[in-house]
């Protein structure tokens, strides 16, 4: 085996949460606003069906093939050529999305607080940080996010209990006026955020306590299902209506947050934070990206192409997309069948072939005996 | 200006060479040569990308193939 290092089940949950929040919080709530308006709260509950959908499969083909990665088994599931053009979609597929997951982090730093420096700047020494935490393998993201991802709940947290000033319940109703569309369909876009659960077929061959892993991945989804209603319904109580509007909602309501003319502008401390989140959502990404490629091509070992691909990062960072409009376009429009088709369908298809081989192999063998 | 990026964007890669290649084991021959390759990919595709911004991008290519149900989500 290429990585030698162990986590815990918890860790792998701890991982995963940032993984999903760090980017669901920023544009999403817009994009949510748009079709679900004062249901938005509810989108989140629907979209994490999927989520929980996608740990099942992942954890089951898990149980298929314990010691292999995603990359591997698809392989072993579909034969040598077929394996490798699906291994080739997912690699594909993950230097796109965190490509585009490194621009939304650039754009987001560069238009709210370093408005003068380059967006390749800002971009490239996040992938440069990411890429000595990806060298240094899986143990050592796993704990990076075991420090981070506390402070950052208790950082949202408490956020939304400084804005409690500052909500209007009534923003809330009426409930489900339209009957229970617009929640739907706003769920389509945090059903892509979701989706992303199927990283976990990247760690659960190194995680310790395998049985606890399927528990963990649960609880992670949970958590991250009511941390994106949570932020949903405290950006909707503090913005109304206008929440479609806002580029950024979480974070403009956070402005708002003034107790006593005294504690003010602590959007510095939320980013500051939510900086902290993104980099271990990008080193996860990075991680199975970098690990991934090694098994496609039957590495002995991965540290070396860590950098190469972190420059392939930077390229495809830029390359996703000529601004930010037609950034959030694609997020809105395109990107969620995007990732649910091959984060949750390539996986689905890939679980039902595993168990239909395994079934006719079965019939053979007893028929044999 | 463009002659500049370029410039810096081999200096970029010189440095990932030099870090990166004296750490990669003599045994390793295939870790060299994807190395090797993935490093010359990049640096193409950047040349490619600093003379020509507005190539279509891998973005382009998945809206034109999810179109069809994107367009549901369009308002």
């Amino acid at each position: 085996m290429i990585e030698k290092g162990k986590i815990s089940a918890m860790q792998m949950g701890i991982m995963m949460y940032p993984t999903i929040t760090a980017t669901a919080i920023l544009l999403v709530p817009a994009i949510t606003a748009r079709y679900a308006k004062q249901d938005m709260w509810l989108s989140p509950f629907w979209a994490s069906l999927i989520g929980f959908l996608t740990v099942y499969i992942a954890v089951q083909l898990h149980h298929l093939y314990p010691q292999k990665t995603l990359i591997e088994y698809s392989e072993d599931i579909l034969g040598k050529f077929l394996g490798k053009a699906v291994g080739f979609i997912f690699l594909f597929f993950y230097l796109h999305a965190n490509g585009i997951i490194i621009r939304e982090y650039g754009e987001f730093v560069v238009g709210n607080f370093l408005s003068h420096t380059p967006l390749v700047v800002v971009m490239g020494s996040m992938i440069l940080v990411c890429s000595f935490a990806v060298r240094s393998g899986v143990e050592v993201i796993g704990r990076l996010a075991e420090v981070i991802v506390p402070v950052v709940i208790i950082l949202i947290l408490a956020n939304i209990i400084l804005l409690i000033p500052d909500m209007k319940v009534e923003n809330m109703f009426p409930i489900m006026e339209k009957g229970i569309m617009p929640s739907l369909m706003g769920a389509i876009i945090p059903q892509g955020w979701f989706t992303e659960f199927l990283l976990i077929a990247f760690l659960l061959p190194y995680v310790d306590d395998r049985n606890k892993g399927k528990k963990w991945g649960m609880i992670s989804v949970t958590a991250v299902m009511l941390t994106l209603s949570l932020i949903n319904i405290a950006v909707l109580f503090v913005l109304g209506g206008i929440t479609s509007r806002f580029l950024y909602p979480a974070f403009s309501a956070v402005r708002y947050v003034s107790i006593a003319d005294f504690l003010e502008h602590i959007e510095a401390i939320v980013m500051a934070l939510w900086v902290a989140g993104v980099f271990v959502k990008i080193a996860v990404f990075y991680y199975a990206l970098v690990l991934g490629t090694a098994q496609w091509l039957n590495l002995s070992d991965y540290r070396p192409i860590t950098f190469p691909i972190g420059f392939l990062l930077l390229l495809f960072a830029v390359w996703s997309a000529p601004n930010l409009i037609e950034l959030i376009h694609f997020l809105g429009s395109s990107s969620p069948f995007y990732r649910i088709s091959i984060q949750t369908g390539i996986p689905l298809i890939l679980l039902f072939i595993a168990k239909w081989r395994r079934k006719t192999n079965n019939q053979k063998l007893t028929q044999q005996g | 200006m463009k002659a500049g990026v370029i410039l810096g964007t081999l200096v970029l890669v010189a440095l990932i060479f030099l870090y990166e290649w004296p750490r990669i084991n003599r045994t390793q021959k295939k870790e060299k040569v994807v190395f090797i390759v993935l490093l010359s990919l990049g640096t193409i595709l950047a040349i490619m990308l600093i003379l020509n911004p507005d190539l279509p991008g891998p973005t382009q290519m998945i809206e034109y193939i999810y179109k069809p149900l994107g367009r549901m989500l369009e308002k």
